[in-house]
């Protein structure tokens, strides 16, 4: 296990009311790279990152997270993590400062206010949404706040459930740029989704998942990204099984 | 800041931000104030009521012209059971026990109600008092705003970034626990207000705090147990139905059938039955008009003896007024032993009563509040011994004046002339000898004791509760 390795998923089971959902997967995310998991409904992608997150105990196998295994310190594993669930879970009834302080107070990270004026900058959020509450957001601007957030709690690593679902075609590119440009300064993403465009777009190296079992890898050549054709190939092919 | 009270602050200011909250909140505080002012106005106008009257009876007693003293003994007196400084917050069960008694000689006579408008002023709903607002409705209210603390997040799907970011559950809980507690701070403050009036009125401090903190208990009790519900379920609907089913159970239910258990287990003889069963038994006992022949020699025998004389004309008192002392004497430890039977079976009932309360908090909180309050059936049975005490004094003392101020020559022959009628009216200065009644409530430590068992029970609900919600609260997931 070298020093970049953030992420490892090792021999990964996950048995849920005697079903297995995750059957032995095993994959490993480097630092400054960005992976993807690929799959269909069921396939057990969100069950992975919620594994991650400690809130799954393995039935067998083991995750890692910075070398350190999740069960034996799951609040050491989550305060390295930033998690974005599929739909921005923020408060409606606050605006993104106030999302943004009381995230962060929660961290125990102080409320910079040119810092995270520069941060809503960076995820193209429209200065005069900023107070209006996000109740009167659109899922594309929830989703800017919670990047945001992401950014500013600065953790080495971070976890994307179906991070563009619902977005319109713009925002989905200012989120892969976004995240691209994350993974370029030295941050860990792991995204779970079932976008094969989308993945071939933003990610390094990206893992197919079908009922429960990786049965595919790909990695982008050098300073190239992966090819849509083949993946899309494999993925349909075994998504229609 | 610590984790809990930033969540614990949140959670205020989503309840300050929502409409529906501010909307109930508001609306709750403006019944319990409507309700605290009305009881306090409606106790306030019937103690200023009952004092009136109260001295107009002892005056209407002392301004008796003079007279024979055993036509004043059944003149008799009345006497009126102001309320105790708490009875503004929880009159207990002074509304069905009756205020007021008219004392006389040879009969004990049951407590009735001195205003019988008592229940108009609320539009018949005197019923609801601050006390039961509080035992009732307060927990509704929490759990229209607690059912929600966890359930909303995990719909919101914010319970997964929390817990993500290394917020632990027992954090989370703790802190929605923290607001709800801060919530149950704001809803004591009318009743600080109510009990704070009490003590210019002569109530101890020690009842008063004591009232806080159990009250305090009670709703910390709903707090737990709402949060316990919302923390172990997943849904909004199951959660709800739950609550709801909880609400009903352990304030309306359990209090209900405990009643009707404690009726069956320990019956009460009502007050007909045992007034008959009385009367038959003291039928037996003289009172001083209709004495036994053997029983007047005796007594008769007795004073020869003391008095060192063979004739009654000869004796220094006058026989005939300790006749009515001892058959006075005779009959109210016969009519007392039905009045003590009758008071422990009404005890019996009501600590099965009470004891249900290991069941429902509702009961517990009862029966600690109108024991602090000086409201509860002890204060009850106290104010039926102060009167009885009264009753007896007072005659026994006009019984005492027949025999030592009228001779006895002159009490037989009393109907022989209108000189020696007017020779058995004693000088009106004797009815002094009448005692001031002001109804006294116990000590506050004595109230305190009494109150001892229903506070274990929210304690013991207490502990119970919190230990399921620290476990639950470990196991949360969103």
């Amino acid at each position: 296990m070298g020093n970049s390795e953030k992420l490892r998923a090792d021999q990964l089971q996950i048995i849920r009311s005697g079903k297995e959902v995750l059957s032995g997967i095993s994959f490993c995310v480097d630092s400054g790279e960005v992976y993807a998991l690929l799959g269909g409904n069921g396939a057990g992608k969100s069950t992975t990152l919620l594994s991650f997150l400690g809130f799954l105990p393995p039935s067998g196998g083991s995750i890692y997270i910075k070398g350190v295994e999740v069960r034996s310190n799951i609040k050491a594993a989550r305060r390295a993590i930033a998690y974005l669930p599929e739909s921005a879970s923020l408060y409606e009834h606050l605006d993104a400062y106030e999302n943004l302080r009381y995230f962060l107070q929660l961290a125990e990270m102080p409320f910079d206010k040119h810092r995270i004026e520069a941060t809503l900058d960076r995820v193209l959020l429209a200065s005069d949404s900023r107070t209006q509450r996000l109740q009167n957001y659109s899922k594309g601007m929830r989703q800017k706040v919670a990047i945001a957030l992401a950014i500013l709690r600065d953790t080495e690593i971070l976890l994307l459930d179906e991070p563009t679902s619902g977005l319109d075609p713009s925002a989905i590119d200012e989120f892969h740029n976004l995240v691209r440009d994350l993974a370029d300064s030295g941050k860990t993403v792991l995204m779970v989704t079932h976008d094969v465009y989308g993945a071939c777009q933003v990610a390094d190296r990206l893992g197919l998942l079908r009922a429960g079992k990786l049965v595919g890898e790909f990695t982008a050549p050098a300073g190239q990204r992966i090819e849509t054709e083949a993946v899309h190939r494999a993925f349909s092919s075994r998504h229609a099984k | 800041m610590n984790t809990a009270l930033i969540i614990a602050s949140e959670e205020w200011r989503y309840w300050l931000r929502s409409s529906l909250a501010i909307s109930v909140v508001a609306l709750f505080t403006i019944i319990l104030i409507a309700v605290s002012l009305l009881t306090s106005l409606r106790i306030s106008e019937e103690d200023t009521e009952r004092s009136h009257h109260q001295s107009e009876a002892e005056q209407s007693f002392l301004s008796q012209p003079d007279r024979h003293p055993h036509r004043m003994v059944h003149y008799g007196h009345y006497i009126l059971r102001t309320s105790p400084p708490l009875a503004l917050f929880d009159p207990g069960l002074d509304s069905v026990t009756g205020q007021s008694m008219f004392l006389e000689g040879h009969r004990q006579n049951s407590a009735t109600f001195s205003s019988l408008g008592a229940s108009a002023d609320l539009g018949g709903l005197s019923w609801l008092t601050p006390a039961m607002i509080y035992q009732v409705f307060a927990p509704l209210l929490i759990v229209l705003l607690g059912h929600s603390a966890i359930v909303r997040e995990r719909e919101a799907k914010s319970l997964a970034p929390l817990l993500a970011q290394g917020v632990s559950g027992f954090q989370i809980v703790a802190g929605k626990t923290a607001a709800l507690l801060l919530f149950v701070l704001f809803l004591l403050i009318p009743l600080l207000v109510s009990a704070a009036l009490s003590l210019p009125k002569g109530e101890d401090i020690l009842t008063v705090v004591s009232l806080l903190i159990v009250y305090f208990l009670y709703l910390s009790v709903w707090v737990i147990l709402t949060l316990s519900v919302t923390t172990m379920l997943q849904k909004r609907p199951a959660i709800i139905a739950v609550l709801a089913a909880l609400w009903l159970t352990l304030t309306l239910v359990l209090p209900s059938i405990a009643v009707n258990v404690a009726s069956r287990l320990a019956p009460v003889s009502g007050k007909i039955e045992t007034e008959l069963a009385m009367l038959t038994e003291v039928r037996n006992v003289s009172d001083g008009h209709n004495v036994n022949e053997s029983d007047l020699e005796q007594l008769r025998s007795s004073l020869f003896e003391e008095y060192g004389v063979n004739r009654v004309e000869d004796l220094d008192v006058n026989i005939r007024g300790i006749v009515s002392q001892r058959a006075e004497e005779k009959l109210t430890e016969s009519m007392n032993i039905f009045a003590d039977r009758r008071m422990e079976g009404e005890v019996r009932q009501a600590k099965v009563v009470m004891k249900h309360g290991w069941a429902s908090p509702m009961l517990a909180i009862a029966f600690a509040s109108r024991a602090l309050s000086a409201t509860d059936l002890e204060h009850y049975h106290h104010f039926l011994r102060q009167a009885e005490t009264l009753r007896y004094d007072f005659v026994q003392g006009l019984n005492e004046v027949h025999s030592e101020q009228l001779s006895y020559a002159d009490d037989i022959n009393r109907n022989l002339s209108e000189a020696s009628y007017n020779r058995t009216r004693i000088d009106a200065e004797n009815w002094g000898l009448l005692d001031e009644f002001r109804f006294e409530t116990t000590t506050s430590t004595k109230r305190l004791k009494s109150a001892g068992l229903p506070i274990m029970m929210l304690i013991t609900w207490m502990i119970g509760l919190f230990a399921i919600l620290v476990w639950a609260s470990t196991r949360l997931k969103p």
